[in-house]
């Protein structure tokens, strides 16, 4: 019973990073691979907090969604005057960067051993230490993320960040600050991603910077491309789709030492599939169609 | 694309010869089975983008499923001791390598610059549309660069192997390393990529040997992103608006 709960936990954690992650990518068109980076700032800012100086759990979320966003903000005025691919490649040199200060901040981060003992939160006298509540907690905040980001996208907002995606001289020209738009959407992204950083860290109590590599980065996107970018659906079916596909695996029963290698190559495989077959993904509409 | 770094490895058991010829078909069968199709549906080059990364993970995990997550050697037991030169220490090994990749670099420019290939090539990169028009086969043409391309991958994961451990992993590092290093140099430049890849690499040491051998990647990554922002197109590059990875 508490495997099928993680498995939840997991799938809501996941919904929020790629709903996030969706906004950048999806729905203004900004393919970003340093997604994970942002996931382990706040995890990393939030267990550094609950660790350090013992502040409660919800002052931790919100302070993990802020740094995210600071950082976010620091890397989009480099990164967003590059286009297409030389932005992907400048976001994957952020990821590498961020992961690299996790890995080796030893007086900070300590480094590969992780940080150990990141209590279980509580809110109001309310203690979410049993995975069921955990599972509630998580759920509720997913739900939270879906409503927030939707009614965002729905928007004028959105719609301008769509506008964006399909042709950006086009914003251009009718008087929209096309950068502050990218920039807004970019820092949003980051911080729903600090937020599950945050979820994660109180989730497992441990946290090392494994958790947070370019791999992961990769996982994130592919769930929002093969959900289908620019669609609220897609990226909760991509995030459910890709957390229970290798949970499946398991019950094949794969030895351990091959299971991990398996599903890496699913996830691969799934990517090279999807652009070759459906690249809009599955919920998708199709992406830009300009070049 | 540059995926066929991690093909290298396969020289574990076989000879030099096939690991090299391997490598190349591979990096064929990627061109024919995923990137030609792709090519027909006007994919975006976002989309060759990540296709190219699953097709790695693809690679590298079915690598560390056929040979084993852990550390291979090609090396003998004998560890020769470095040849002095100009006061510093060089292991016969490293020493084929420079002059290997000396030969193959300017066998390349003479390549790209004299034989019609080679010129094919460069016109196909310039603009494939109107390649198309002269009468250049373009399918044939990118068959070709992929097989080149691959087969260099190839040689320079033999001549790492024989310098240091092998890991399933490595391609990953000889990926970024070198997407680093052909940006830092320009896109489509020869002079530029090896001008790349020894700023690269001479950032790499110096920031190792002040710094710390830990921040090295943060360091050439920061290296990148400057060039990014105030050098796109590279030292050499030519002024082009987009260029494919």
């Amino acid at each position: 019973m508490d495997y099928f709960l993680h498995i939840l936990i997991f799938i809501g954690l996941y919904i929020i990073l790629s709903l996030s992650l969706n906004i950048a990518a999806g729905y203004a068109g900004l393919i970003t691979i340093a997604h994970a980076g942002f996931y382990g700032v706040g995890a990393y800012t939030a267990a550094l907090l609950s660790l350090k100086i013992g502040t409660p759990f919800v002052f931790n979320l919100i302070v993990a969604m802020l740094m995210a966003a600071v950082i976010a903000f620091l890397i989009s005025i480099p990164s967003l005057r590059l286009y297409d691919d030389y932005f992907v490649i400048a976001t994957f040199g952020f990821q590498m960067i961020i992961f690299t200060l996790l890995n080796n901040w030893m007086s900070l981060t300590h480094g590969p051993s992780g940080l150990p003992g990141i209590s279980r939160p509580k809110i109001f006298g309310l203690e979410f230490s049993s995975n069921l509540s955990y599972v509630v907690l998580v759920g509720i905040i997913a739900l939270g993320t879906f409503l927030f980001l939707n009614r965002m996208v729905s928007s004028s907002f959105g719609r301008v960040l769509r506008a964006i995606r399909e042709d950006e001289i086009f914003a251009q020209s009718m008087g929209k600050n096309v950068w502050r738009y990218k920039v807004l959407a970019f820092i949003i992204s980051a911080s729903f991603a600090g937020l599950a950083g945050g979820l994660y860290a109180h989730y497992m109590t441990f946290i090392d910077p494994t958790s947070f590599t370019i791999l992961e980065s990769i996982l994130l996107i592919s769930m929002v491309i093969i959900g289908g970018a620019g669609t609220m659906s897609g990226a909760v079916v991509g995030a459910a789709l890709l957390i229970i596909l290798p949970e499946i695996l398991r019950f094949i029963g794969l030895p351990n030492s091959i299971a991990a290698n398996i599903r890496q190559m699913l996830y691969g495989g799934l990517l090279v599939f999807f652009m070759l077959y459906r690249p809009q993904g599955l919920m998708g509409v199709p992406l830009s169609s300009k070049r | 694309m540059y995926t066929a770094f991690v093909f290298g490895r396969i020289n574990l058991p076989i000879s030099i010869f096939i690991a090299i010829l391997g490598a190349g078909f591979a990096g064929c069968l990627i061109e024919l089975g995923i990137y030609r199709p792709l090519r027909r549906c006007a994919a975006t080059p976002l989309t060759f983008l990540l296709a190219s990364m699953g097709i790695y993970i693809v690679l590298q995990n079915g690598i560390s499923l056929i040979f084993g997550d852990d550390m291979k050697s090609v090396r003998g037991g004998v560890v020769y001791e470095g040849i002095e030169m100009l006061g510093a220490r060089i292991t016969p090994v490293q020493l084929t390598s420079i002059v290997v990749t000396a030969l193959l670099f300017t066998t390349c420019i003479l390549f790209l610059s004299y034989t019609r290939l080679g010129k094919e090539i460069r016109a196909v990169a310039n603009n494939p549309d109107l390649a198309q028009i002269v009468g250049i086969n373009v399918d044939r043409v990118y068959l070709v660069t992929f097989f080149l391309g691959s087969v260099l991958a190839g040689i320079a994961a033999i001549l790492i192997s024989f310098d240091t451990d092998i890991t399933p992993m490595m391609g990953f590092y000889a990926l970024l390393m070198g997407v680093v290093a052909v940006i830092v140099g320009g896109t489509s430049s020869l002079p530029g990529a090896l001008l790349g890849g020894m700023l690269i690499g001479i950032t790499q040491s110096i920031s190792s040997w002040k710094i710390g051998s830990q921040w090295q990647d943060a360091i050439v990554f920061l290296v990148l992103i400057a060039f990014l922002i105030f050098r796109p197109f590279g030292f050499f590059g030519i002024k082009i608006k987009k260029a494919g990875v």
